[in-house]
């Protein structure tokens, strides 16, 4: 692994620029701080806000509701709107609140950004996170909360016998029993702490024995 | 610093015992404070300054928004207790004017068209004041954007050269800038384009071009400095 | 905005710990984060110190400059306690002058001090009716990460522990002398949490408390300065019980962090 800051030269073969790069005078160069990944020609970055995508999945709050928009925020700089007619059934736009309420926590789906950042969301059910709980970490630490082709949130899910969903946005829902939410957060906070700790996974595992072993204990 | 000294320079050195293209020493550490989205504590000589940058977020009040990209906002500002006499807290005409300065000096190299209608705000607070704030401001905000994730041509580094005694010099003392001949704070981008450059004093057309010579090789070290202090907040750092 | 949000998002989080005797970062109720005190980091200030609990960062510099004493106290010298957010602290604080959380934390912060009777203002006198020395203390907040009040009212007496009068500056001396101290008040915030009463609250548990409460004690273990902050109510018993937490905890912090910057004093005395 290799760090890379902006302005760094990466390569000359600008066909293959990729993300947090730009070209400059035929040549390629990071454009953001981060690790180099040099098989893709771009550069991950370790900090930075959550930019949605189209085709990102998240958990979105409903902050304000306008005529025909559910306002959310998506823990980015960037509003999201839910139109009205995503709803399956026509309804009224006096009754909005009756699906999705003003503090409602909700997954959704990023349907499309504009160039000028208009985000807009869609939704596979209007139905409001009301059991379970939600915590929030930073956006670039979520690759490592899912793991390599999903390594490490099959483990949280087999170990802890939680209902996880990882938002893109970094916002994670946990539901399952009290005793497995709390350890489920614990754990997802610490991977969030020591994200760039080698052998992640099996930290997280030793973690988790031991805390069900103490738990037997009482 | 009340009386002149006879000579600012005896021998080729300076009364803090340096050459004339020494800059003072140099300590830099980035991602200081928590809840800023990036940031960097910065020494240079006697100065400290801590630089934090929050955003791309919202613009408040809305109307200032641009529809195709991010708009810059830089404060600087000196803490009451930073400076010999103290100074009152809040901004004043010398705190605006180097706000607006140092803002044209980072604003060449952040790709603004990738955050359309929100702010990315920078501010400096310089705790210690030893001459050169700004360019300490500059250098320590720079890294501080990188810390944030903000996507960049490159890194902006900065430092003063000037005239004292007759002679060209790097990074001036307190001392030197009031009893010199010239003083000139210089930004530049690291492929050499410069972003900020004031000066006050007297230099012949020759003189200015070796203090940008000077000016030059003295940013090529700043510049080492803040890559060295970025990778090392990563370091021992395998799996990121 | 965000800022509420992501307090909302942790709210039932920490409810729930909190009802279990619990803190999200593994504390208990009564225990303080880690405190750092670091003292003489500003040569252009008579006196300074910088202050961390946790990932809360304060740095108070005190400046000493001679001025006309008020006419009511023509004998006595003055102090000026001054609190600066600043914008690099919070996403919530805005370039500006103090608003009333800061001038808040600034009223307190003078309070501990003044109350406490720990600057003796008799012997700032330099000449009655004309000419007394006056102290700045300046606060300003470099991280907001909750508890600013204690870790200000810290950062304060330790400043003012390391702070020399500026005799040889202004012609009134031939050496700088320590400031006359005599008394080390310690700030301790309290949360309520759902009835629960937490000690240095972090900046998520002071949003979904409903009230803090700061009890300012002196070395004798008397009182010096309350100051509740926050909506909601507070039992006697839940103030009683505070108020003898506070007192615990201040001893212990005046002995840790404000002893040793005192023994530093005497030493450097001796020296001169």
């Amino acid at each position: 692994m290799k760090l890379v800051i902006p302005g760094d030269l990466l390569s000359d073969d600008i066909k293959r620029a990729g993300e947090g790069t730009y070209v400059a005078s035929g040549e390629v160069y990071a454009s953001v701080y981060g690790i180099l990944d040099k098989k893709e020609l771009r550069v991950i970055p370790l900090s930075g806000k959550y930019m949605p995508h189209t085709g990102d999945n998240v958990i979105g709050k409903v902050i304000d509701i306008s005529f025909s928009n559910w306002i959310i925020d998506i823990n980015s700089p960037y509003e999201a709107l839910l139109h009205i007619s995503e709803h399956p059934d026509r309804i009224y736009p006096f009754d909005m609140s009756q699906y999705l309420d003003i503090g409602d926590l909700f997954i959704a789906k990023v349907k499309d950004v504009d160039a000028t950042m208009r985000v807009e969301l869609t939704v596979e059910a209007f139905n409001p996170l009301r059991s379970g709980r939600i915590i929030q970490i930073s956006h670039t630490r979520i690759p490592r909360v899912i793991g390599r082709g999903g390594s490490m949130i099959n483990l949280l899910k087999k170990e802890l016998d939680c209902n996880i969903f990882v938002g893109q946005n970094g916002r994670i829902w946990v539901n399952g029993k009290e005793d497995d939410t709390d350890l489920a957060i614990q754990t997802l906070l610490k991977i969030e702490q020591d994200s760039h700790t080698l052998g992640l996974t099996d930290l997280v595992r030793d973690m988790i024995k031991t805390a069900k072993r103490e738990r037997k204990g009482k | 610093m009340s009386d002149k000294p006879n000579k600012l320079i005896e021998n080729g050195k300076r009364l803090d015992g340096r050459n004339l293209d020494e800059l003072r020493p140099i300590k830099m550490e980035v991602g200081v404070l928590k809840r800023a989205d990036g940031s960097c504590y910065m020494e240079l000589g006697g100065n400290k300054a801590i630089a934090a940058v929050y955003g791309p977020r919202e613009v408040h009040p809305r109307h200032l928004q641009e529809a195709t990209q991010v708009i810059i906002r830089y404060r600087y500002d000196m803490a009451s207790f930073s400076v010999k006499e103290r100074k009152r807290p809040g901004p004043d005409r010398r705190s605006i004017e180097i706000s607006k300065v140092s803002r044209e000096a980072l604003a060449p190299v952040i790709l603004k068209e990738y955050f359309p209608r929100s702010v990315i705000d920078i501010f400096v607070e310089i705790l210690q004041a030893d001459a050169g704030t700004r360019t300490v401001g500059i250098n320590a905000s720079s890294v501080a954007l990188a810390d944030a994730g903000i996507p960049m041509r490159g890194i902006v580094s900065s430092c003063a050269v000037g005239k004292v005694d007759g002679e060209i010099v790097l990074d001036l003392t307190g001392q030197e800038d009031n009893y010199g001949d010239a003083d000139m704070p210089i930004a530049m981008t690291q492929d050499g384009k410069i972003t900020l450059l004031q000066m006050d004093g007297n230099l012949t057309k020759e003189e200015f071009a070796r203090a940008i010579e000077l000016a030059k090789k003295g940013c090529k070290q700043i510049y080492e400095v803040q890559r060295s202090a970025l990778i090392s907040k990563y370091e021992g750092v395998s799996n990121v | 905005m965000s800022e509420d949000i992501i307090a909302e998002i942790k709210r039932d989080y920490i409810y729930n710990l909190a009802k279990k005797g619990k803190r999200v970062d593994g504390r208990a109720f009564d225990e303080y984060r880690s405190i750092e005190v670091e003292t003489r980091l500003i040569n252009n200030a008579e006196g300074s110190a910088k202050v961390k609990i946790g990932n809360t960062q304060v740095v108070v510099g005190v400046k000493i400059q001679p001025g006309k004493p008020f006419p009511d106290t023509p004998g006595q010298g003055a102090i000026i306690t001054n609190a600066e957010f600043a914008p690099i602290a919070s996403p919530s604080f805005e370039p500006g002058p103090p608003d009333e959380n800061a001038t808040e934390l600034a009223r307190v912060v003078d309070r501990g001090v003044r109350e406490s009777g720990a600057i003796d203002l008799a012997k700032l006198c330099i000449t009655e009716g004309e000419n007394i020395w006056m102290v700045f203390i300046d606060v300003y907040v470099l991280d907001h990460d909750g508890n600013l009040v204690d870790a200000s009212a810290l950062g304060a007496i330790a400043a003012l522990l390391t702070t020399k009068l500026p005799n040889v500056r202004y012609g009134l001396g031939t050496e700088d002398v320590p400031l006359p101290i005599s008394d080390l008040p310690v700030a301790i915030t309290a949360a309520d949490i759902d009835g629960e009463i937490l000690l240095d609250p972090s900046l998520d548990e002071e949003l979904i408390a409903s009230t803090l409460i700061t009890i300012i004690t002196g070395k004798d273990g008397s009182l010096a300065g309350i100051q509740k902050s926050g909506m909601g109510p507070l039992t006697f018993d839940q103030i009683f019980h505070i108020t003898d937490l506070a007192y615990k905890r201040a001893k212990d912090i005046r002995e840790k962090y404000l002893e040793i910057v005192d023994d530093q004093i005497g030493e450097e005395g001796k020296k001169d």
